[in-house]
């Protein structure tokens, strides 16, 4: 169909009533595939010079000097750029106190005078070639004053620990508790208590395509433009434009096509001031792509965090109280905008999760250390409160003698809409439903049978639970009831063009959700178009659509909210169009797949098409509200507090000869509301329990007790592939939010807080015979072999 | 090392998706940049530089190749097969179809790896198993789709060219 051609006698029999919660193709999909999809290196321009960072190291030193010469005199190097250099023509990049309690940090965007990670940027090479700007690197001769490393959480507190930063006069970055009810009495006072130490380890997003930049500068205005690989255009050029000292209007931020993000790729990093101010210094548009050494040691780092829990049970298992600790390791700088709270932050605010218990203390706190930053990366500290609270779960119900799963479902609360003791506004839910539909799929009965009678013969299976309920929306409400004290705005502009197609603008993003899909099921459902007929664009801060970008599971409730309401809003300006030329009530007028009749007379209808072109040439025969405002809308959408929930299961077997993990089987029940596309809901779970499983067997970003980096490539950092991970079977409730527009929640990170746990309760059960149980991830062969031969059986 | 690194370029003639091309090439220069670079086939995607994430896999004489970990001056006179070969004509080539009816793909930055890798592997055993398919997949990594889609898309892809073969012709 041509587009806006359709016509009243179109063959509506193959569409859906509703596109939304179809299994819809992807629209994307044909340029990915065939190779035409343009990223960030696939981009030029005329004149184009290329960047390559010097970095240090040493995981903390001092810089002496910085000597050039060399790189400079070689042919093709076009300047050598330092901290200093830049210091004069940016800002310090700054990060509030999100909180009380947390330190307000600053740093230059290049190390001036001392580095705090291996990986920390000290200069910037350009030279006429990727290959040349290495060569000049490499010649850069950086003279350096080794100082102690800090590198981790206990030398960083200890008493007259080196100062990671020394405008502050702690390492202790980030320190708060939250106490609710009497938990300390009722720990005195419980029939049963059980307590835990768990230790997640650092990981990160490593989307297959790292971070690369390109920028020029207008030589007139000094407008900057900026080709990014960010998942936030909008924000990036409202952060960014104060340490670039431009104002917001001379800022242009363009994301081209991303290779995933993961959350790597919604921060502001110091290349992302360096690369563009190096440009306008120079003249000239520079380009730099990140290599994966570079990726791995400078971009954010998440979840590495030291969890102290322990709950209070009564004689009959009911959970009277929980307490925990959570201490994240921060790494050298506070991460811009969310800082190292993402993690430990997160961690005690979900620290009770979906169960029902009256008393409830969570401490975080966050240090520096001598590593990478820590910043939000896919379940966010989320994933590593989960794992410290569902093995602890595992544990109180091997103590005191209770199935796991009963354990759980005697605790959870009602999947009715409330809040819950945190105060989070809980929009409803099937939290034991969840727990009941994994236990059912997954056969546990038959399992246990199983597990016994291989148990005879030497063979260790272990089966592991994990429900979650997991924050979504992300927007101002749900930041508050977390603990941070931002506030968001979103918008989306619909605006039908004089042909009858539709253009939806977002300032939401993109970058394998498939929002090019959802949302055009979303905008085609609101205005009545055939989907074909409309075109969901984003990636510009040229855009007139501000918004707060994709991550934190926000894409699915932010764009149904601005869409709709603006859609509404043109639809009803279709409507009145409708009742002119068919010379009816507007409330009378039907419009569906891009046709508009009078309900009950589908024979005597008029497309979009004409519609629109009447909606813009009509002169004065059109209706008052579409001679003032035309066949356009912006509307903006700061949802309430959204939460998705579910449960992970997992089968495994332990070799305990040579301690490896065969991942049997995995079951993923998923409640995400509504679902706009099945089909998507299913690759966004898939992909995330896939990182999931790899947080819990196989991903560290490994440090020396020296500070020195270990985890430098895709050979030392392993993701699972296809062998490591089974067949999933994913499972689906849909209870509609009683909160959000379309009853509509996300679920981008559900699988990778859910997974990890399950996977390690499955383990710890296998293993339990041994008498031991896992307190720590990644679970790798080395750990879980001393530790049973620690168990001595 | 960087006065001898520029110098010496050599005059190379690459035959890449049944067509020949000329260009300088430093001895250094890889393949991958050669193809993204010089030759502007950009849908060849490289990923970590260090042969392990597959995403800049390429056919060589119909073998799956790291082009990251290959220099553009070995190439002389080998048959080169890149993503953008599987759709010449306009339309998807049955894997890329299987590929988008699967969802196997997300952000797309690793699928052109994949989809020459699964390529090779159905030239050389059009009717694999799941296991065989896994093992076959293992050397590329995706960090987006969890592997069940792509799994998913070359079993739809095996089938599709059995039923083909099956065909009267």
């Amino acid at each position: 169909m041509s587009p806006g051609s359709g016509t009243a006698d179109v063959n509506q029999q193959a569409r859906p009533a509703r596109y939304t919660g179809e299994r819809i193709k992807r629209l994307e999909d044909p340029r990915l595939l065939m190779g035409r999809a343009r990223f960030i290196d696939d981009l030029g321009v005329p004149g184009m010079v290329h960047a390559a960072f010097v970095r240090s190291p040493h995981p903390h030193a001092r810089i002496v000097s910085i000597d050039n010469r060399a790189a400079l005199a070689l042919d093709g190097v076009v300047a050598v750029v330092t901290g200093a250099d830049l210091a004069a023509e940016t800002a310090e990049m700054e990060v509030g106190a999100m909180l009380n309690g947390v330190e307000a940090t600053s740093r230059p965007a290049i190390a001036i005078s001392k580095v705090r990670h291996v990986g920390d940027p000290v200069a910037v090479v350009v030279a006429r070639s990727p290959y040349l700007a290495e060569d000049g690197r490499d010649l850069v001769r950086v003279e350096w004053e080794p100082l102690p490393p800090v590198p981790d959480v206990g030398t960083a507190l200890a008493d007259g620990a080196p100062l990671i930063d020394e405008a502050l006069e702690t390492n202790h970055v980030a320190h708060g508790k939250i106490e609710i009810g009497d938990p300390d009495g009722q720990f005195e006072t419980a029939a049963h208590v059980c307590r835990k130490t768990f230790k997640v380890g650092r990981s990160t997003g490593a989307p297959v395509e790292t971070r690369g930049l390109l920028a020029e500068c207008d030589a007139g205005s000094g407008a900057i433009t900026l080709w990014t690989s960010t998942q936030m255009p909008h924000l990036t050029r409202t952060l960014l434009a104060p340490m670039l000292r431009v104002p917001e209007n001379k800022l242009s931020v363009h994301s081209p096509e991303v290779g995933g993000g993961f959350g790597l790729k919604c921060h502001i990093f110091p290349e992302d001031v360096a690369v563009p101010a190096v440009a306008r210094r120079i003249g000239r548009p520079v380009k730099w792509i990140e290599d994966r050494w570079e990726n791995l040691s400078g971009g954010v780092h998440s979840k590495e965090m030291d969890c102290e829990v322990e709950v209070a049970l009564d004689a009959d298992g009911k959970m009277l109280a929980i307490r925990g600790a959570f201490v994240t390791d921060g790494g050298a700088y506070s991460s811009i905008p969310y800082t190292p709270l993402i993690d430990s932050g997160c961690a005690a605010g979900m620290l009770p999760s979906m169960y029902d218990v009256g008393h409830v203390a969570a401490q975080f706190d966050a240090a520096y250390t001598n590593k990478a930053s820590v910043g939000a990366i896919r379940g966010v500290g989320w994933a590593s409160g989960q794992l410290a609270r569902e093995t602890l779960l595992d544990d109180a119900a091997r103590q005191v003698g209770i199935d796991p799963v009963e354990l759980r479902l005697r605790n959870m609360l009602s999947s009715e809409p409330q809040k819950n003791i945190m105060g989070l506004s809980l929009d409803g839910g099937s939290y034991a439903e969840s727990l009941a539909m994994a236990r059912d799929a997954i056969g546990y009965e038959e399992f246990r049978r199983r597990q016994d009678e291989l148990r005879a013969g030497g063979r260790y299976l272990g089966i592991g639970f994990s429900p979650f309920i997991e924050p979504t929306g992300m927007a101002t409400a749900s930041a508050r009831a977390a603990g941070f004290d931002i506030a968001y705005f979103d918008s989306a502009t619909v605006t039908v063009d004089p042909d009858g197609t539709a253009t939806v603008s977002t300032g939401l993003h993109s970058h394998g959700q498939g929002h090019e899909t959802t949302l055009a099921q979303v905008a085609a459902d609101a205005l009545g178009f055939a989907i074909e007929d409309i075109r969901v664009v984003f990636g510009s801060s040229d855009s007139q659509s501000y918004g707060m970008g994709t991550y934190a599971s926000r894409s699915a409730v932010v764009g149904s909210g601005t869409i709709m309401a603006a859609a509404a809003q043109v639809r009803a300006r279709l409507l009145e169009l409708a009742a002119t030329l068919l010379e009816a009530d507007a409330r009378d007028i039907d419009l569906a797949h891009g046709v508009a009749h009078v309900k009950g007379a589908p024979a005597r209808g008029v497309t979009v098409a004409e519609l629109a072109g009447f909606g813009y040439f009509g002169y004065d025969a059109r209706p008052d509200d579409v001679q003032e405002s035309g066949l356009t809308a912006t509307a903006a959408y700061d949802p309430p507090e959204t939460y998705a929930n579910g449960t992970t299961a997992a089968v495994v077997e332990v070799d305990p000869a040579l301690g490896t993990v065969d991942l049997q089987r995995l079951v993923a029940v998923e409640d995400c509301g509504r679902m706009l596309n099945p089909f998507i809901v299913d690759g966004q779970v898939a992909g995330a329990v896939a990182q999931g499983v790899g947080i819990a067997l196989l991903e560290d970003l490994a440090y020396g007790e020296d500070g020195e980096f270990l985890a430098g490539s895709l050979m030392h950092y392993l993701y699972p592939s296809t062998t490591e991970l089974p067949r999933y079977d994913l499972l689906h409730i849909e209870t509609p939010s009683s909160a959000s527009t379309g009853g509509v929640k996300g679920v981008g990170e559900a699988g990778t807080i859910a997974a990890p746990a399950a996977v390690v309760n499955a383990i710890s059960d296998a293993i339990s015979p041994f008498g031991v149980s896992i307190d720590r991830v990644p679970v790798t062969p080395v750990y879980l072999r001393d530790l049973l031969r620690g168990a001595g059986r | 090392m960087s006065e001898t690194a520029t110098a010496g370029r050599r005059l190379v003639e690459l035959n890449v998706n049944g067509m020949s091309h000329v260009g300088l090439a430093e001895p250094r220069t890889l393949l991958s940049d050669f193809l993204r670079h010089d030759l502007e086939l950009t849908g060849t995607h490289v990923g970590c530089e260090q042969g392990v994430c597959g995403a800049c896999t390429v056919l060589v004489d119909g073998e799956p190749v790291r082009s990251c970990l290959t220099f553009a001056v070995q190439m002389e006179g080998a048959r080169i097969e890149t993503v953008e070969a599987l759709s010449a004509d306009g339309a998807l080539h049955p894997i890329q179809e299987a590929f988008r009816n699967t969802h196997g793909l997300q952000c797309g930055f690793c699928t052109p790896g994949f989809l020459l890798t699964a390529k090779a592997l159905l030239e050389e055993n059009p009717s694999p198993s799941e296991a065989e398919i896994r093992e076959h997949l293992s050397g590329n990594v995706c960090r987006c789709t969890g592997y069940q889609g792509i799994v998913d898309a070359v079993l739809e892809a095996a089938a599709n060219g059995k039923d083909q073969a099956d065909e009267p012709r």
